[in-house]
C-alpha cells in the first residue's frame, strides 16, 4: 500500500515563550516492512533543522526558535509504501528451539535487554498488575509456539481495557487505565508490553499511523500506538491490542521505544509561561 | 563475589597511621612528634586558633543539608595535624589509581559503543540496563579521544593490616578538591618550618592542571578556548568550590540560565552579546544537564547542549553518562573490568562487597547486619546508607524492606575499621578514623595530584567521614622521598 501522511501540530502560548528547543520523532521508519518515498518536515516560524538517529534507531529532527513567539507549528508530509501484507509469513521455529533463539538474539544484541527489563509507571512490574486486576495475568504455554500465546494475550488486553478516549493522559500511569478499566491505544500497548516482558519476551512500544479505513475508533484521526514483540523466527511483529490485530501493510511505524515516552512524536523545552493548553494535532492519511 | 562466613568474630584493631605502637611514632612522623612533645599543648592550641581564624577570614565554607531544605553553611572543619604518606606508599596509590581510571574509561567507551564486555559475559546486562545512570541518550557519541572522566575523585581507605583499598569511585562531579588546596594554604601558614624539613609535594597546581585538560578539549583549539564552569547555583553544597575553581582557573562561573544553545552552538549571555562556549566544566548531574533530553523539569541545565555535544561543537566535562561506571553495583566488577581491558591484575584492591541481587549474599547480610554497611547504589555523600554497628533494630528492619523491594539498588560491605590518626580535639590529642580522596586528571595523560583530601570522622569511634555527615579534614602530605 502507498499512503500520504500529513501531521500538523500547533502549539500556542498566549504569554509568549523563547529559547524553544524541539525534537521531533515524526519521520516514518525505513526498514524491511516499509519504504519512505518522501518526507518533508517544516516549522513555523522557520528554523534551521538538523537530525540524528537515536538509541532506538528513530530519526530525530530538531531545531530551535530563540526569539519570543506565541505560536509554533510543525508539519510533516510523507509518502510511504508499506510492504508487509501477511504478518504470518515467516519460517517458524519449533517451540523447543524458541528459547534458544531468543537467548541468542539477546546475547548478540545486548540493547534488547531494555525491552525485557524495563519497568516504569507505563510498563509496570507484572506483580503490581495482578494485584490491581485481582486475577491471574496470562502465562505462555511453552509447549505451543510463542506466537499462539502472544495472540491470546492480544485478545486478553481488550477484556481488561475498554477503548474510551480522554480517560487517560498522555504518558499516564498504566495503573490508572487498568483500575478504571478503560484507556486509549497507548494504554492497550503498554498493557500488552507489560505482560509480554514478564514472559521474558522482548517487547517494545510503537508510535505510528493506522489506515483510517481499518480504525474502529470513531473519532478524529491521530497517531496510533501498538506493541511489537520479538517472535522467534520472525523478528519484530506488531500487535495492535486496541483492534486485536497483527500489524500489516495498513500500519505505518514511526518511532519505537521502551514506552510511549521514548517514542513521543514531539518534545520541547522553552523559557516562559506555559498556560497548559493542549496542542492542536491534525493528522490525515490517504491511500494512493 | 565473597563467600559467607569470611568474617571472623575476633575484635579487630584499626591500623594507626601515626603510631607504630603505644609509645613510638612511625618513622615518618617522628619529626612532627618530637616537635609536638617539645612545644606542648599550648602551642597546638595557639595554632588551632590561628587556623580557625584563617578559615573564617578566607571564607572557606561548606553546606550541610538536613531536615530543612535550605541547608546550613558552616566553616570548613580542619585539623592541624597533617596526615603523611611516604613516597613508596604513594607509588602504589598513584599507579593503582591510574590503572583504575584508564580501565574505567575504556569500560565507558565500550558500554556506549559495542558492549563487548557484556557480549563476552564479564558484566551481566541487568547491571547496566537497570542502572539509573546508563544514559541511552548518548549511545554512539564518542567524546574527544574517548575520555569520559577528566576529573575523578577516588576514595581510598586503609584496612586493619594497613593495606590501601578502594572504597568508592567518584566519576560524576567529585567535589572537595578546593578543600585540599585550602587545607594546604592554611597548613603552610601555621606549620611553615616543616615544609622544608619534610619535602612535601605540591598540590596547589591542581587548578592549572585542570585548566590545561579543559583547554585541550576545545573544538576551536586550546588557544581560543572559552571555558565555563556550570554550577547549579548558590544553594548547592559545593558552591564554595565552584567559585573557588572558577576564580583560580580564571574561567566564567555560570548557571544554566546564563547560557543558550542556538543551532548546536552553546553561548554565554554577556552584557556585550552572545559569546561562544567551547568547554563546559559542569558541576551538575546528568539528570539536570539538558531538559530537552534528560529531566524535562530541570531549570538548572542548558536545553540543546547534548545535541551541541553530539555535533562536536562543545566539550562537556565529565562526559555525560560517566555515572554508570561509579554505580556502586558496578563497583564489585571493577577488578574484572581492569583484567578485561588491560590484562593486568588490579594494583589496589576493592573492599569485599555483597551484591543484594544474589540471594545467598543477601541472606548472609541480613543475618549479620550489625557488622555491615549497606549503601544505596546511586547515592553519594553518605546519604541512603546504613552503618550496621551504630544502627537501631528499627532502622535495620527498614533497610531489610528497602533491599527486598529493590535489591539492584543496594550493596553491602563488611564494616572496615578505617585507619586512625591523631587529631587535636578540644585541647587533647585523640585518635580518629579517616580516609583519603586523591584527585585524578585525565588530560594528555593520567595524572594523580600527590595528595588529596583526607577526611576525618570527628565523632569518637565514628566511621563516617563525609563532610555532609559531620566529617572533618586534614592536610595530606605526600613525601618526595
Amino acid at each position: 500500500m502507498r499512503y500520504i501522511i500529513e501531521h500538523e501540530t500547533i502549539l500556542e502560548y498566549p504569554q509568549g515563550v523563547r529559547e524553544h528547543h524541539v525534537e521531533l520523532r515524526l519521520a516514518p521508519r525505513s526498514d524491511g516492512h516499509q519504504r519512505v518515498i518522501s518526507c518533508v518536515i517544516e516549522s513555523e516560524p522557520t528554523a534551521e533543522r538538523a537530525s540524528y538517529t537515536d538509541y532506538f534507531g528513530n530519526r530525530v529532527d530538531y531545531f530551535c526558535v530563540i526569539p519570543l513567539h506565541n505560536r509554533l507549528v510543525t508539519r510533516l508530509r510523507s509518502e510511504v509504501e508499506t510492504l508487509k501484507e501477511n504478518p504470518f509469513n515467516f519460517e517458524a521455529v519449533t517451540p523447543a528451539q524458541e528459547d534458544l533463539w531468543l537467548c541468542d538474539a539477546v546475547l548478540r544484541s545486548p540493547p534488547l535487554n531494555d525491552f525485557i527489563l524495563h519497568r516504569s509507571l507505563l510498563t509496570l512490574p507484572v506483580i503490581k498488575l495482578a494485584e490491581i486486576l485481582r486475577c491471574a495475568v496470562p502465562k505462555p504455554d511453552r509447549s505451543r509456539p510463542l506466537l499462539e500465546s502472544l495472540l491470546e494475550l492480544l485478545a486478553w488486553v481488550p477484556t481488561v481495557l475498554e477503548y474510551r478516549s480522554g480517560t487517560t493522559e498522555v504518558h499516564g500511569a498504566l495503573t490508572t487505565a487498568v483500575q478504571q478499566g478503560s484507556g486509549v491505544c497507548q494504554d492497550f500497548a503498554h498493557l500488552f508490553i507489560t505482560v509480554a516482558r514478564s514472559w521474558g519476551i522482548p517487547a517494545r512500544y510503537v508510535m505510528g499511523y493506522l489506515d483510517p479505513g481499518i480504525s474502529a475508533e470513531d473519532e478524529k484521526l491521530a497517531t496510533h500506538a501498538w506493541a511489537e514483540a520479538l517472535v522467534p523466527g520472525a523478528g519484530w511483529i506488531g500487535f495492535d491490542a486496541t483492534h486485536n490485530l497483527l500489524a500489516n501493510d495498513h500500519y505505518v511505524a514511526v518511532a519505537v521505544g521502551r514506552d510511549s515516552y521514548d517514542a513521543a512524536p514531539q518534545r520541547g523545552s522553552f523559557k516562559g509561561d506555559f498556560s497548559g493548553e493542549q496542542p492542536t494535532v491534525t493528522v490525515t492519511m490517504q491511500e494512493q | 563475589m565473597y563467600n559467607a562466613g569470611m568474617q571472623g568474630s575476633k575484635p579487630r584493631t584499626p591500623y594507626h597511621e601515626f603510631y607504630a605502637d603505644d609509645f613510638t611514632p612511625r618513622d615518618h612522623y617522628r619529626l612532627l612528634w618530637d616537635h609536638i612533645r617539645a612545644t606542648g599543648n599550648n602551642a597546638l592550641e595557639a595554632k588551632a586558633h590561628e587556623s580557625q581564624l584563617a578559615l573564617q577570614a578566607e571564607g572557606v565554607t561548606f553546606t550541610v543539608y538536613g531536615e530543612s531544605e535550605e541547608g546550613i553553611e558552616r566553616i570548613w572543619p580542619f585539623d592541624l595535624i597533617p596526615r603523611i604518606i611516604t613516597a613508596p606508599e604513594w607509588v602504589k596509590i598513584e599507579s593503582g589509581l591510574k590503572q583504575r581510571v584508564r580501565a574505567l574509561n575504556l569500560f565507558l567507551g565500550d558500554l556506549y559503543g559495542d558492549q563487548k564486555i557484556i557480549k563476552d559475559g564479564v558484566i551481566p546486562p541487568e547491571l547496566i540496563y537497570q542502572g539509573r545512570d546508563f544514559r541511552r541518550e548518548i549511545v554512539g557519541i564518542v567524546p574527544p579521544r574517548g575520555i569520559y572522566t577528566h576529573v575523578s575523585g577516588i576514595d581510598i581507605i586503609r584496612d586493619e593490616k594497613g593495606e590501601f583499598l578502594i572504597l568508592e569511585d567518584n566519576l560524576r562531579t567529585p567535589s572537595g578538591v578546593s578543600y585540599m588546596i585550602e587545607n594546604r594554604v592554611i597548613e603552610r601558614r601555621i606549620l611553615p618550618e616543616f615544609f622544608n624539613k619534610y619535602r612535601v609535594r605540591r598540590v596547589e597546581h591542581y587548578p592549572s592542571l585542570l585548566l590545561a585538560a579543559l583547554r585541550a578539549l576545545s573544538p576551536r583549539g586550546a588557544a581560543n578556548a572559552e571555558i565555563v564552569l556550570l554550577t547549579p547555583g548558590i544553594y548547592n553544597s559545593a558552591y564554595f568550590e565552584h567559585t573557588f575553581l572558577a576564580k583560580e582557573m580564571g574561567v566564567e562561573l555560570a548557571e544554566g540560565r546564563d547560557m543558550v544553545t542556538v543551532n548546536d552552538i552553546v553561548y554565554l549571555k554577556t552584557t556585550t552579546g552572545l559569546q561562544r562556549v567551547d568547554v563546559i566544566y559542569r558541576r551538575i548531574d546528568d539528570d539536570f544537564l539538558d531538559p530537552l533530553v534528560f529531566r524535562s523539569d530541570s531549570s538548572l541545565g542548558i536545553a540543546g547542549v547534548i545535541n551541541a555535544w553530539r555535533a562536536g561543537n562543545v566539550a562537556i566535562v565529565n562526559a555525560p553518562g560517566s555515572g554508570i561506571a561509579d554505580d556502586k553495583a558496578v563497583y564489585p566488577y571493577v577488578p574484572d573490568i581492569i583484567r578485561y581491558y588491560l590484562g593486568q591484575e588490579p594494583i589496589l584492591n576493592n573492599v569485599p562487597t555483597y551484591q543484594m541481587t544474589n540471594v545467598k549474599d543477601r541472606e548472609y547480610v541480613f543475618d549479620n547486619m550489625e557488622r555491615m554497611v549497606i549503601k544505596a547504589v546511586s547515592e553519594s555523600g553518605g546519604y541512603g546508607m546504613l552503618m550496621g554497628p551504630s544502627s537501631t533494630p528499627a532502622l535495620r528492619k527498614e533497610f531489610v524492606d528497602l533491599v527486598q523491594e529493590n535489591p539492584r539498588n543496594y550493596i553491602a560491605q563488611p564494616v572496615v575499621y578505617l585507619s586512625r590518626h591523631v587529631c587535636y580535639m578540644d585541647g587533647e590529642l585523640e585518635a580518629r578514623h579517616l580516609d583519603l580522596r586523591p584527585y585524578v586528571i585525565y588530560g594528555d595523560d593520567i595524572e594523580v595530584v600527590p595528595g588529596g583530601l583526607t577526611r576525618v570522622a570527628l565523632r569518637k569511634g565514628s566511621l563516617v567521614v563525609n563532610s555532609s555527615q559531620g566529617g572533618g579534614s586534614k592536610d595530606t602530605w605526600v613525601l618526595a622521598e
